[in-house]
């Protein structure tokens, strides 16, 4: 499970000469990929602004501002801004301990830091109401103690945590392992202390890499839908989300407001696609 | 390289005292002996050169020196004072990297500063200070216009000086290389490690690097130490490993080596259809031996100039550059022996594919027992 | 194997780094997933295989894993095309299709759900032209198969393409000299060489499908045994409060998601015998 979304290192476009296909195949290979993806990708991508801007701009900017949407980009924010934090510095302290030292139960350590990717989104949200639920373990000390975890905010940052604990460790862990220990030596022998040396000379290498893993993070914790969806229990402009409040809008069949809302999440999409592709570049140029 | 005019590193203490003592050192790495028992004195101010194959130890060894392993046994000690448990930061040894470790997101200058500004706030020299100092530093590495270039815009050369610039600027005790050249060119190869026996000249710095090169070891070093199987098999001065080779492993490291395969018995050697002297095995009774012969040592003769030729058939005649190598068979014991000669040497023979000639090894050094190599 | 392994190594920090590391790791994965785990031992031997069995149940098996087969199966190939298309043709919006290739990672699954679901509707874009010729899409086990073809998509790319780029390409001008023309190249040495990521992106793709949820409700219909997905039926259950038998079928999905986990990390060994 090390390649979803890993670092793509390129090198120069290869074949030609003899060893080209003809230019009708090569045309046709082209045409046939195109229109699988153009089918996949750009229709449905397309379809979310044009669905958005179905009932004209005005109402497109009414669905942003009303009440209801408006508490569901907030929590939205504000569950990103715990979870993204959180497993940067548990990704960061992990691929340290990984890449640089060599002990027993390495690999598996890192296919437990995988895990959260071969759950379903689904399982991810139900192990924390069997944790929180008032069935669960703990459901009825924090009862007793009104505590609220599960339907409430805690346990949506908890299922985001969740689903996006893997994404800056794994960014980082080969990353890190292909610059080796040299530089960080060097760095000592030179008489730099520790933390000198990770903000000094480990930092600058990996930091298109972090922000990679950083932007591909965020993605996931502001998009996650089927864990959120468990664990929130859909309480209007309390524990929605913007994927719930999408949700909420599509099944009410007020689809401009539907799509309105969820352009907001399209739009991140791209901006994260633009920050992933330029920190690709970037990690390219720097491996060189 | 060369004309250089200024002394630029004269600020610091020449020759500061600073003699590395190893004793005892074992190190492990899970079931493998990566050193085993090593004892060795590097004496102030040398230029000392640990030669061997991989997997000799001599890179663990000189991590060992610097701190960055710890041995599993024996101490290190730094002008008699026990550095074993020093940490790396504070050994104050300046160490070169095989791939040089260049931290590839700062500039030349800033590679070389790095030692400099993270020293703490009370012994770090101010701004002008360390500016001084590297523009020193990049004069004496003859770099001083490529201040502003990051390593991967250097070549293979620039990178090690900048490597070597960086290790100095912190004025290092010992100054530890590790394969300094085994990334170059050939030719760039040679131009600079005559350009670091003569840096070493000038700064006496106390100093080891480790090659698997027996050319580089033997033009550079003032002292060769070579090892193999985590041990020390000879260390001496150039001349004393070449000349006297201790052990048949030494005698096959450095330089072309021939076989003469027989044995021995109360003084005389009977190898490969020779019958010689063999004063040193005196003692010994019918043991097998073998003789070890430079190419070089072997003379090619028409005529027998004495009992210790033997008649050999000319195989192979290749003219390498200044040498002509010779192979030939023995007639007697089937063996094939190389001999180099010099190119007037060869004109005067002027050797024929098939012929008899007569091969007389001028230096030969024997071996008894069941040498394995 | 003694515990003093960090002593290899000067730099500082192994201890409270994978210190941290494994106690996050426990907090935030392990604990809350053994949860599950005990939850369902908690279950007799008979309740567990009745629930896991029933026939509703054993209908959403079908259709999920059944779809999610098919789908990785369409992506292998398309994959394979595209990764081929992208690393080895030169042609204009190249970088863009590139970049675009990873939408599915980044668009949340409930945008993409709703999207498909209005796409391919009747009147949808795409729905439209399907719908005169008896092809319905939307609210059928069709459209699960192409929500799992759109989240599936990148993974058989993205595992392909870095082997097709790594290539040397004196293999192929090898196999030229050695007289195969192009198809044979590709069939005898190239394809051999991209199976074990082909088949790695499959299992991802596969896997992935399989646990989907989001961009897959809002265009299935969510017929009971007929277009109803184990993770759909895993919330249903929870909304009964049938908390058992929620987990049950949960344990059986997160068995599925663990065989494919081995068998991706055993692609990957196989795919590295090869390497130096």
């Amino acid at each position: 499970m090390h390649v979803t979304g890993a670092l793509k290192i390129k090198k120069g476009q290869k074949g030609g000469g003899g060893l080209a296909e003809p230019a009708l195949v090569r045309w046709l290979l082209i045409a046939v990929a195109l229109a699988f993806l153009g089918l996949f990708l750009v229709v449905p991508l397309a379809a979310v602004f044009t669905q958005a801007l179905d009932k004209g701009v005005d109402a497109y900017f009414a669905a942003l501002r009303e009440p209801d949407a408006l508490s569901a980009i907030k929590l939205t924010l504000l569950t990103a801004a715990i979870s993204v934090p959180l497993n940067l510095i548990f990704g960061v302290v992990a691929a340290w301990a990984i890449s640089k030292f060599d002990f027993p139960g390495k690999s598996f350590l890192i296919t437990l830091i995988d895990l959260p990717f071969s759950v379903s989104p689904v399982i991810s949200g139900l192990i924390y109401v069997l944790l929180f639920g008032l069935q669960g373990w703990a459901g009825p000390w924090l009862s007793a103690h009104d505590i609220k975890i599960l339907f409430a905010v805690p346990g949506i940052v908890l299922a985001t945590i969740f689903v996006t604990f893997p994404f800056v460790a794994r960014e980082l862990i080969p990353l890190m392992e292909a610059q080796g220990k040299d530089e960080e030596e060097a760095a000592m022998v030179l008489g730099a202390s520790g933390l000198q040396t990770f903000f000094r000379v480990t930092f600058p290498n990996i930091r298109w890499g972090v922000l990679y893993g950083v932007i591909l993070c965020n993605a996931r914790a502001m998009g996650e839908f089927g864990a959120v969806s468990v664990v929130s229990g859909h309480v209007r402009g309390y524990t929605n989300t913007i994927p719930l409040h999408v949700e909420i809008l599509y099944n009410e069949y007020n689809y401009a407001a539907a799509f309105a809302v969820a352009s907001l999440l399209a739009l991140l999409a791209l901006v994260t696609l633009v920050v992933k592709t330029v920190a690709e570049w970037k990690i390219q140029e720097e491996t060189m | 390289m060369g004309g250089r005019k200024t002394r630029p590193y004269n600020n610091r203490v020449k020759g500061t005292d600073m003699s590395i003592e190893i004793v005892s050192v074992s190190k492990n790495f899970g079931q493998f002996a990566a050193l085993d028992n090593v004892s060795l004195t590097v004496p102030s101010g040398e230029l000392v050169a640990l030669l061997g194959p991989s997997g000799s130890g001599k890179t663990t060894l000189l991590r060992i020196i610097a701190g960055l392993e710890t041995p599993d046994g024996g101490k290190i000690l730094f002008n008699g004072e026990e550095a074993t448990d020093r940490h790396v930061r504070e050994r104050q040894v300046g160490f070169v990297f095989q791939h040089y470790a260049l931290f590839r997101h700062m500039t030349v200058f800033d590679n070389v500063a790095f030692g400099l500004t993270v020293k703490p706030r009370k012994e770090r020299p101010g701004k002008a200070g360390i500016r001084d100092k590297v523009h020193e530093l990049l004069r004496l590495i003859q770099l001083e216009n490529l201040a502003d270039r990051y390593p991967s815009q250097l070549s293979g050369g620039q990178r090690q000086r900048v490597a070597l610039a960086r290790a100095l600027a912190v004025e290092p005790q010992v100054l530890l290389l590790d394969e300094p050249f085994g990334a170059l060119d050939a030719k760039v190869r040679v131009e600079l490690r005559r350009w670091l026996r003569r840096l070493h000249d000038e700064i006496h710095v106390t100093s080891v690097f480790v090659t698997h090169d027996q050319e580089e070891a033997l033009e550079v070093a003032d002292r060769i130490v070579v090892m193999n199987g985590g041990r020390i098999e000879q260390e001496g001065t150039p001349g004393e490993v070449y000349d006297r080779p201790a052990t048949p492993f030494v005698f096959n490291f450095l330089g072309n080596v021939n076989l003469f395969h027989g044995r021995v018995h109360n003084g005389l050697a009977r190898l490969g259809g020779m019958e010689l002297a063999s004063p040193e095995h005196a003692a010994t009774t019918d043991s097998p031996a073998v003789g070890y012969v430079r190419s070089h040592d072997i003379e090619v003769e028409r005529l027998p100039s004495d009992s210790s030729a033997v008649a050999a058939e000319v195989r192979h005649v290749h003219t390498v550059g200044p040498l002509v190598r010779v192979e030939l068979l023995l007639s007697e014991s089937g063996e094939t022996v190389e001999a180099e000669l010099s190119r007037d040497v060869a004109d005067r023979l002027r050797l024929k594919t098939g012929e008899t000639v007569f091969a007389r090894p001028r230096k030969l050094k024997v071996f008894a027992g069941d040498y394995q190599i | 194997m003694n515990l003093s392994l960090k002593k290899h190594s000067v730099l500082p920090g192994f201890g409270p780094t994978l210190g941290y590391t494994v106690f996050y790791l426990s907090l935030i994965v392990l604990i809350p997933l053994s949860a599950l785990i005990f939850k369902t031992a908690g279950l007799t031997w008979g309740e567990f295989v009745a629930t896991v069995t029933a026939p509703r149940v054993v209908a959403s098996y079908r259709v999920t894993f059944g779809a999610a087969l098919l789908a990785a199966a369409v992506n292998a190939v398309f994959g394979v095309l595209v990764a081929w298309v992208l690393v080895r043709y030169r042609f204009p919006g190249k970088r863009l299709f590139d970049a675009l290739v990873d939408l599915p990672f980044a668009l949340p699954t409930a945008v993409a759900g709703i999207t498909l679901a209005t796409v391919y509707s009747g009147g949808g874009w795409i729905g439209r032209y399907l719908e005169p010729h008896g092809i319905k899409v939307a609210y059928t086990p069709l459209g699960i198969l192409v929500a799992m073809v759109f989240i599936g998509l990148p993974f058989v790319v993205r595992t392909v393409q870095p082997v097709l780029e790594e290539l040397d390409a004196e293999i192929e001008e090898a196999a030229a000299c050695l007289g195969a023309n192009r198809w044979q190249t590709f069939s005898r040495v190239l394809f051999p060489t991209l199976l074990p990521s082909l088949l790695t992106g499959f299992a991802l793709a596969f896997a992935r499908a399989v646990g989907e949820y989001g961009s897959i409700i809002f265009i299935a219909g969510n017929m009971p045994m007929v277009s109803e997905i184990t993770p759909l039926l895993i919330i249903t259950k929870l909304e009964q409060y049938d908390f058992a038998g929620a987990t049950a079928i949960a344990s059986v999905m997160l068995l599925a998601s663990f065989i494919v986990l081995l068998t991706v990390n055993l692609l990957q060994k196989w795919s590295r015998r090869f390497a130096e």
